[in-house]
């Protein structure tokens, strides 16, 4: 599907219709409202990265995970992976704009977004968004359903295909293991080249505007992350002739997914009011004919 | 009125055994499904989480299932008790229909034995979880409706083989008490079942509008949840038509043609007020035009209207109505539509992103094959040994 500014109006003008129907306040056009306090997040700079994939093993090595072979046929050769797995968390990928033959690498993880897809779809309540700005996983709720991997709209979470007993994994922004020790990330530590850099989310957006106002020659305006799906933690810049499309950051629009999912599912179900009302709507409907059949005489009824 | 009776026929018949040969194979696969993974079985993918199984086994089951509150509705509702010989297998089908699905939904679940966390771990947010209780509850309330065909089969005349014996007076009393609060609670379940129909079919049409990038515009809308109520509500009929006509056929039975044929007078309106708001809704949002640009989607989509739109149209005509096979015809083509539906939304429509395609594997099709066996194997089971079908003379 192309993605492009339609799919912008599209979803914004979808939900705008949703939330009407749903009697709700109509979501705002112009941008998300972003919280006060966002937490930390990320800053990917892809004009920095070398491809030394050095975050690749630093995530390995703090999540405990099993390095991929990719050449199965011919003996599990080790290779890079080609996609996030439940062993692969995060990835470096080389794209190569279709437009300016301009080669970069990027960094492919979990956006941990601001209001989560998967959080709301999770029927159990798996996923959390926690005061640290990470969207982590609960094991001990996940049912397996695999709708969180549905709704993500960047097709993070993944499922343990090979095991009886399956887990979701995906990018914890080291919220366990290292946030909440008081430590940044394992890839942005590992990180020679200073393409990641770890803070709370207002900073790095004001270390984005300023890498882009220092050299405008160097980066692309616009900053990817501030206002996507509703704002992400994940931050990204690009260089002035690849495009965020290309690195797998589609032109998605500014309201959040689970936006319009709610503001049906809670028109719909609003106090109850709806269900109650159809159940007395349909109730009276029932005694009248009940009463009609009676009095005709007619047919009878068990 | 003539009265519901068991059919007390031969139960092991060919038919029974390819059935049983299906069951069989289903389990096989489901062997490696449970102790190597989805991996051994399924063409499931990362990009592709949910494949065949949700698609057919959950959200067409869900679907087809809908006789149960459509006669309902059309019954005990709207007061025509004409039509009072199609409820008990509308119903029993019904509750078949669910149970499936749950054992589907267990099934997929790749986590199997937390299946009970929907109960304790609440997320009102998530689609997801309101289908999940509609459909617990709506599967305990046909399991209600359900009770006096088996209290008229067995009370006062219980009779347990071997040591289970002793519990005969128990169960019996179990009965007389069941006989006598269904006669007083039965309205409450009628009124509750339809509304938890109306909630969950509903919702299930909202379930993939969480992934705008994912779905084409072509079914990605805010109307989806009453697209998918009133789909469900035009398929009823034409799945308690599809039910009798094979009942008829199987069980050598008189044909019901006045009765079926009368009662399909109400799939045109339904369709018809579908088909009205499909397209309504379509030019509303400026959509149209995707259906006129070659490719899998506007294919997918006019097999769609297609075989929704001939049976409407030829249902019109009281000739094809009461004619047994161009009637059983029309319901399949409703049946179809409704199940092209559904996998144009779960799956066709849905593009998961570059680099990844899925097409069911052989142990899918076996599974839901197996699944499908044993709806009909349950149904066979329940109309020879209870009083769901029509007394003939
Ligand atoms: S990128 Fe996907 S998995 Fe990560 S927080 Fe957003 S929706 Fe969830
Ligand atoms: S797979 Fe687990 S985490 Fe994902 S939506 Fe289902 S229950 Fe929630």
């Amino acid at each position: 599907m192309g993605i492009n500014r339609r799919n912008f109006f599209k979803v914004a003008a979808v939900t705008g219709a949703g939330a009407c129907a749903a009697l709700a306040a109509p979501a705002e056009a112009s941008g998300p409202k972003l919280p006060e306090d966002a937490g930390y997040g990320m800053l990917n700079d892809s004009t920095r990265c070398i491809g030394c994939k050095a975050c690749q093993t630093a995530c390995k090595q703090v999540n405990e995970l099993p390095a991929e072979g990719t050449l199965d046929d011919r003996g599990a050769l080790y290779d890079s992976p080609r996609a996030l797995s439940d062993s692969t968390y995060t990835l470096i990928k080389m794209h190569r704009d279709e437009e300016s033959g301009e080669a970069t690498f990027v960094k492919q993880q979990c956006m941990h977004c601001l209001d989560p897809a998967c959080k709301s779809a999770c029927l159990v309540g798996a996923f959390v968004k926690e005061p640290t700005g990470a969207v982590t996983w609960d094991g001990k709720k996940c049912m397996g359903c695999r709708y969180c991997m549905v709704a993500c709209p960047y097709n993070v979470p993944q499922f343990e295909w090979h095991k009886a007993i399956p887990d979701i994994s995906k990018c914890t922004l080291c919220h366990d293991t290292r946030l909440t020790k008081g430590k940044p990330t394992a890839c942005a530590t590992a990180c020679p080249a200073d393409a990641i850099t770890f803070g709370r989310r207002d900073e790095l957006l004001r270390l984005a505007r300023a890498r882009i106002a220092a050299h405008p020659d160097k980066y692309d305006p616009h900053v990817y992350g501030e206002n996507e799906v509703g704002g992400t933690n994940v931050l990204y810049l690009t260089k002035p002739k690849v495009s965020f499309a290309t690195l797998g950051l589609p032109a998605f629009g500014y309201i959040a997914p689970p936006r319009l999912t709610e503001s049906i599912q809670h028109g719909v179900f609003k106090y109850f009011i709806p269900p109650v009302a159809i159940y007395a709507a349909l109730g009276g409907i029932m005694a009248f004919n009940q009463r009609r059949n009676k009095l005709k005489g007619g047919t009878e009824h068990e | 009125m003539s009265k519901a009776v068991a059919l007390r026929g031969k139960f092991w018949t060919p038919n029974v055994a390819l059935l049983v040969f299906f069951m069989v194979s289903a389990a096989v696969f489901s062997y490696f499904r449970f102790f190597h993974g989805f991996g051994s079985v399924t063409n499931l993918n990362p990009n592709y989480p949910m494949g065949m199984w949700i698609a057919f086994d959950v959200a067409c089951g869900v679907a087809l299932a809908a006789g149960g509150f459509t006669t309902c509705l059309i019954v005990e509702i709207f007061g025509k008790h004409k039509y009072h010989a199609l409820l008990r297998p509308a119903i029993l089908t019904a509750f078949i229909g669910y149970l499936l699905v749950g054992m589907a939904v267990a099934f997929d679940l790749g986590r199997w034995f937390y299946i009970w966390h929907a109960l304790i771990y609440w997320n009102g947010n998530s689609v997801l979880f309101e289908v999940a209780w509609c459909v617990m509850l709506y599967l305990s309330v046909l399991a209600v409706e359900n009770v006096p065909a088996v209290v008229e089969e067995y009370k006062d005349r219980v009779n347990l083989p071997g040591l289970l014996a002793r519990f005969n007076g128990l169960v019996n009393a179990f009965l007389q008490v069941a006989d006598k609060v269904m006669g007083k609670v039965a309205v409450f379940f009628v009124l509750g079942g339809v509304v938890l129909s109306f909630g969950h079919q509903s919702s299930l049409g909202t379930m993939m509008l969480i992934a705008p990038y994912k779905l084409h515009e072509l079914w990605f809308t805010p109307w989806s949840p009453l697209l998918f109520l009133m789909s469900a509500i035009a398929v009823g009929p034409s799945m308690v038509v599809f039910e009798a006509s094979l009942a008829t056929y199987f069980f050598n039975r008189k044909s019901e043609i006045h009765l079926i044929g009368d009662f399909a007078k109400f799939i045109p309106w339904f369709l018809g007020a579908f088909l009205l708001a499909r397209f309504g809704d379509l030019a509303w949002r400026g959509a149209l035009a995707a259906a006129f640009v070659p490719g899998k989607y506007a294919y997918a989509f006019w097999v769609e209207i297609a075989l929704f739109l001939i049976p409407c149209v030829a249902l019109m005509n009281k000739g094809v109505r009461f004619h047994s096979l161009k009637l059983f015809l029309g319901a399949c083509s409703v049946i179809l539509g409704v199940v092209v539906y559904r996998f144009n939304v779960f799956l066709i429509g849905m593009d998961m992103g570059p680099g990844w395609n899925y097409f069911p594997s052989v142990g899918e099709f076996a599974v839901t094959f197996g699944f499908v066996a044993f709806g009909v194997f349950l149904y066979k089971l329940a109309v020879n040994y209870l009083p769901i079908l029509e007394q003939q003379h």
